[in-house]
């Protein structure tokens, strides 16, 4: 399996069982995908996480659930480096902001007003 | 991209946009159909309108309220008594309605005087009540009617009442999806921040987008009390009007319909700094990853998975049970907005049953992300779906039971596909552990009714079995399961009460000391 | 005067009896072989009444809309409307009677409708659709008048305005039956074959309870056809049973075409089914058959058994569309019961002078209550704040609160009853529908008297 069926297999996860990528407006998106995303590439890579803010904490609960389900559902994580991880978790933070923003067809995305 | 053309809306090129299938390789950049557009005159759409979408689904769930409608009788009688929020004050806001009932006279000479008479003599009738949401409708928007000023105006004579306005006549947008959002920007903007509430917990929500259907937000509020979590309110269902003053106190806004109430939930993150979780509270792990994240956000996570071990415990072997003789049947998941994503991938995951067709009535391109990106491949979604689509999709797909409204299910009925009610469910609730298997005792009900395979005869052609004077579900639904499974002692059906309601009220709940000091 | 007439005081409505005149009109429509309305407004004035509709049912009946949508409301909607005309005829290859149904909305940013149907016959039809049989109706139903029941009275005119046609006499009577169920038109089409009388019914909605068949797909829909509606200008009389639900349709007739019209009486109870009888023997010539004079005595059989035992002295209120509300009072005068309150939900300053209000104002003899432009407060309110006692309350699923509430007995008539299974199949009207309304209310009260324990043994040897 390559890293690109690897990153799919992520991003069908988050697809199938998320509601956080998919936030109303293109900015909320943005926010979204880096805030869970990396939250979950620090836990997973055994990374202290910031926890300062309600927004941090909301974006790690998230994050805390992703990571537990990649790893129980992902065995080939497990056998990662964190470098490793880190790209394929960039990668996949690269696919979510493709799909759920820069090439979505959702037209509502831009509206200036929530 | 993979649009599907109806043949009955071949005559109208632009339905062509408003469907997909989705196939393999293919993925939310090229698997879109267009939503929130304006309605095509004649096609016989199934939405509503936005005042509808304002007074009726998101206002009048609030429980200890007047809701009066500016405007002539109908749009009144029409939106009372044909929806299940249930309330826990005796559901006042079911049994009574209020309008100004505008006659031609006040068309011509406006009705404002007609609207402050209505208003005190409401308040008379029901001297308990002292809260009052006014709806604009298409005659009292056209003839231009202040109600405001009429509001402030009473408010200033009635120091003991307070009145919420609502402007989303009929004709703002294109279906009643323009009057949620008028209605939570309304409320946000005129009310939230004008009562300061009393805290008493450290942790401490808004439970948004939530209607209490069949009373959902009962079982969960059940939740949440066992958590020691404060619900300051609940944005609408069961929800008090002096509560939803004090939303910009929370620390988190938990939010079920996006659809619906993420407009309010935003602009609070917006304006107050307080968080959006997207919850589903309708399946087994869905909730559970819910509530556990809830948990997690206040450091309480062993709160939540106790919860979650009890509960699942004592209703999995329920669910398995219907889960095994579910498996495989095909499900047209056609309700208004949410629950096709809520529901898309839960119930292939947990019932068994395979979504063919997600369809919206007046959801957005964003509800028909989510609804696709977790349906199975090769699923139909339709955007605004008309009568003749349904009933082709009906014939095309085949499907065993289809969740839908009220009067599309005596459509699906016709053509022989047993339905429940998506909106308001047949025996709900429908959220929560228990409420989850009562929604599959429903569907187990539904598709192996004997009733509904008589249904399927013709007496005049088919061969008529005259060696039995009954069937059961079981003997229907069992026939070819193996007898590992017919004869477990593990899985058993529902056992839960036709009201499993009764036993919550006069519970009694742990009372965490510790938070009490910490209350901010 | 024992009886008053009064018009509620308050301004605003609380609980309403009617929802408004667009529903009327959608109602006739549905009856309409052949033909799909569109109802020229928001969205929410189809998919409700259309919802409404199927909740009485439990049926799906097909209504369009303009959807009308904010531009439309800024700018004029009439474009729209040519729209949907369009996309029904592309889309419903048998439609050919089309009424365009006005509402609050396009009513007061005055979209011509008239207009738009001479437009569209000159244009689109005859470019798009030539040689097709279509019927555009403007139908102005502003929903800030009168109420569902002027709109359906209002619609029914119309659509025989439109079609009725002046050819040869052809015998038959014109019978409006006014806002009725299935199981109304069957009896009242029962006792016309037995009477051996030839009619048009307005409307033919026996269909609208329709089966569930092992093939094909049942569309519930009425089955008067445009026929049917244009000979009812060449009948020997026109009978509409209820004066405010086909009324000006029985008297456009006869202005138009000189068809005489009786007005009334609604067929409820023995003595008005007596009165209809006689009046088809008046315009008919036909004699009265044996088999009815059979039938008669079967339901006065059964209503003895029960009246003076059971019904005598009950106090009871009645709201509901006027022709049936009135009707109910007179059987129940006659069932020896006293109906003290009844709420008529509209604004029809015409109810104060109906003969049969006269009679009741002039002839009853204990304190009775008529409320005009009512709603369901005025029956609420005198149970809960004026200590008004009842035994029994007739009237439609919108007010069953009245009766849950205060645990009075009600008995489900009228539109819509969607608390209750199966209501529309049975008739009201008729010797049949005298004989099920009584048992209906005997047993609703014997239920009654065993749930609240109220000397329920006396039927152990009744």
């Amino acid at each position: 399996m390559d890293m690109k069926e690897k990153i799919e297999q992520l991003v069908d996860y988050i697809m199938k069982n998320c509601l956080w990528q998919f936030h109303s407006r293109a900015w909320d998106r943005k926010d979204q995908n880096a805030g869970v995303l990396t939250k979950a590439t620090q836990i997973l890579c055994g990374e202290a996480v910031e926890l300062e803010t309600p927004t941090d904490r909301c974006f790690w609960v998230d994050a805390v659930c992703l990571a537990e389900a990649y790893k129980s559902r992902y065995p080939w994580l497990a056998a990662m480096s964190k470098e490793e991880i880190k790209q394929i978790m960039q990668g996949l933070h690269e696919r979510m902001d493709y799909l759920t923003i820069t090439g979505s067809l959702n037209l509502e995305l831009t509206d200036q007003h929530y | 991209m993979p649009y599907h053309e109806f043949e009955c809306s071949k005559c109208i090129p632009e339905r062509k946009k408003h469907a997909v299938i989705k196939g393999p390789g293919e993925d939310l950049t090229s698997a879109l159909p267009q939503g929130y557009l304006s309605t095509i005159p004649g096609s016989i759409s199934e939405r509503g309108c936005a005042y509808c979408g304002a007074k009726h689904v998101i206002g009048t769930p609030m429980k200890d309220v007047i809701h009066l409608s500016h405007g002539p009788i109908g749009c009144t009688y029409d939106t009372w008594q044909t929806k299940r929020y249930i309330s826990d004050n005796d559901n006042f806001q079911i049994k009574n309605t209020f309008a100004t009932d505008m006659k031609e006279k006040h068309i011509i000479f406006g009705a404002e005087k007609l609207l402050k008479q209505t208003i005190i003599e409401a308040f008379k009738a029901f001297p308990a009540i002292k809260r009052m949401s006014i709806y604009q409708t298409c005659a009292s928007a056209l003839i231009g009617d202040d109600i405001n000023a009429i509001a402030a105006e009473v408010m200033e004579e009635m120091p003991e009442v307070d009145i919420f306005v609502c402007n989303s006549p009929g004709f703002a947008g294109p279906s009643q999806s323009g009057g949620h959002h008028k209605i939570n920007i309304a409320w946000l903007n005129q009310k939230v921040g004008t009562v300061e509430p009393k805290i008493t917990s450290p942790y401490v929500i808004n439970y948004v987008g939530e209607y209490n259907i069949q009373g959902d937000q009962h079982v969960m509020m059940d939740y949440f009390k066992r958590m020691g979590i404060q619900v300051l309110s609940t944005f609408t269902g069961n929800g008090s009007y002096d509560e939803l003053r004090g939303m910009h106190r929370a620390h988190l806004n938990v939010l079920e319909c996006a659809r619906s109430a993420e407009y309010i939930c935003n602009e609070l993150k917006k304006r107050y700094g307080i968080p959006r979780l997207d919850i589903d509270a309708f399946g087994f792990t869905t909730l559970a990853e819910g509530l556990r994240k809830i948990g997690m956000f206040f450091g309480i996570e062993d709160r939540a998975q106790a919860i979650i071990d009890e509960e699942t415990a004592r209703w999995k072997p329920e669910l398995d049970w219907y889960k095994e003789r579910l498996r495989g049947k095909k499900v047209c998941l056609w309700p208004g907005g949410s629950k096709l994503w809520h529901w898309a991938n839960v119930v292939h995951e947990e019932f068994g049953v395979d979504v063919v067709s997600v369809y919206t009535k007046f959801g957005h391109q964003g509800d028909m992300e989510k609804g696709i990106s977790r349906c199975q491949e090769g699923a139909l979604a339709i955007d605004d779906p008309n009568e003749l689509e349904g009933l082709e999709a009906m014939d095309m797909l085949k499907p065993d039971i289809i969740f839908t409204g009220k009067r599309p299910g005596e459509v699906a009925k016709k053509v022989r596909v047993p339905y429940l009610n998506a909106h308001a469910y047949h025996n709900g609730p429908w959220k929560g552990w228990e409420g989850w298997v009562r929604f599959a005792r429903d569907i187990y009900n539904g598709i192996y009714s004997p009733i509904h395979q008589l249904a399927l005869l013709d007496i005049s052609k088919d061969e008529i079995p005259t060696d039995k004077g009954f069937e059961t579900q079981r003997m229907l639904s069992d026939r070819d399961l193996s007898e590992d499974i017919t004869a477990s002692t593990v899985l058993h059906q529902y056992s839960g009460k036709y009201d499993c309601l009764a036993e919550l009220s006069g519970k009694t709940y742990p009372r965490f000391e510790t938070d009490l000091a910490h209350a901010v | 005067m024992l009886c008053d007439v009064k018009e509620k005081t308050r301004g605003g409505c609380i609980n309403p009896i009617f929802t408004c005149q667009p529903c009327g009109a959608q109602f006739v429509s549905i009856g309409v072989k052949d033909c799909i309305g569109i109802v020229h407004g928001g969205q929410g004035c189809v998919m409700f009444v259309r919802l409404l509709i199927s909740q009485h049912f439990k049926e799906s009946f097909e209504i369009a809309s303009s959807s009308v949508h904010e531009e439309g409301a800024v700018f004029g909607a009439v474009k729209r409307v040519e729209e949907a005309v369009d996309v029904l005829l592309m889309r419903y290859p048998d439609v050919k009677v089309i009424p365009i149904i006005s509402t609050c909305s396009t009513e007061i940013i005055g979209d011509d409708i008239d207009g738009v149907v001479n437009k569209l016959n000159a244009g689109l039809l005859k470019e798009k659709y030539p040689g097709r049989e279509v019927h555009l109706i403007p139908i102005h139903t502003p929903s800030f008048v009168g109420s569902m029941v002027s709109g359906y009275d209002v619609a029914v005119r119309d659509f025989v305005t439109y079609f009725a046609k002046k050819t040869e006499p052809d015998g038959k009577l014109n019978l409006i039956t006014g806002w009725v169920n299935p199981g109304d038109v069957t009896a009242l089409k029962h006792l016309l074959a037995e009477m051996r009388i030839d009619a048009t019914v307005l409307f033919e909605i026996e269909n609208f309870d329709s089966p569930l068949m092992p093939y094909g797909n049942f569309v519930s829909h009425g089955d008067t056809t445009v026929e049917d509606l244009s000979g009812t200008a060449n009948a020997i009389g026109t009978i509409a049973l209820n004066r405010y639900e086909g009324g000006k349709a029985a008297l456009y007739l006869e202005k138009e075409f000189g068809v005489p019209a009786i007005l009334g009486p609604t067929p409820i109870g023995i003595r008005n089914t007596d009165t209809f009888l006689q009046n088809l023997m008046t315009l008919t010539g036909k004699p009265i058959p044996e088999s009815l004079v059979r039938e008669r005595g079967i339901a006065m059989d059964a209503i003895t058994d029960v009246t003076h035992m059971f019904l005598a002295d009950k106090k009871v209120a009645i709201y509901g569309n006027p022709d049936l509300a009135i009707g109910i009072a007179e059987f129940c005068l006659d069932l020896e019961m006293k109906p003290v309150l009844l709420l008529l939900g509209d604004d029809n300053p015409n109810y104060r002078n109906d003969p049969r209000v006269k009679a009741l104002q002039e002839n009853v003899d204990f304190p009775m209550e008529i409320i005009t432009n009512a709603d369901l407060w005025e029956l609420e309110d005198r149970i809960r704040n004026q200590g008004l006692e009842l035994d029994m309350i007739f009237g439609h699923s919108k007010g069953r609160y009245s009766a849950i509430e205060n645990t009075i007995p009600m008995v489900r008539v009228g539109f819509p009853t969607y608390d209750r299974a199966g209501l529309y199949r049975h008739p009201v009207v008729g010797y049949a529908g005298a004989m099920w309304l009584v048992e209906q209310m005997a047993n609703t009260l014997f239920t009654d008297m065993e749930y609240k324990k109220n000397k329920e043994w006396i039927l152990n040897v009744w």
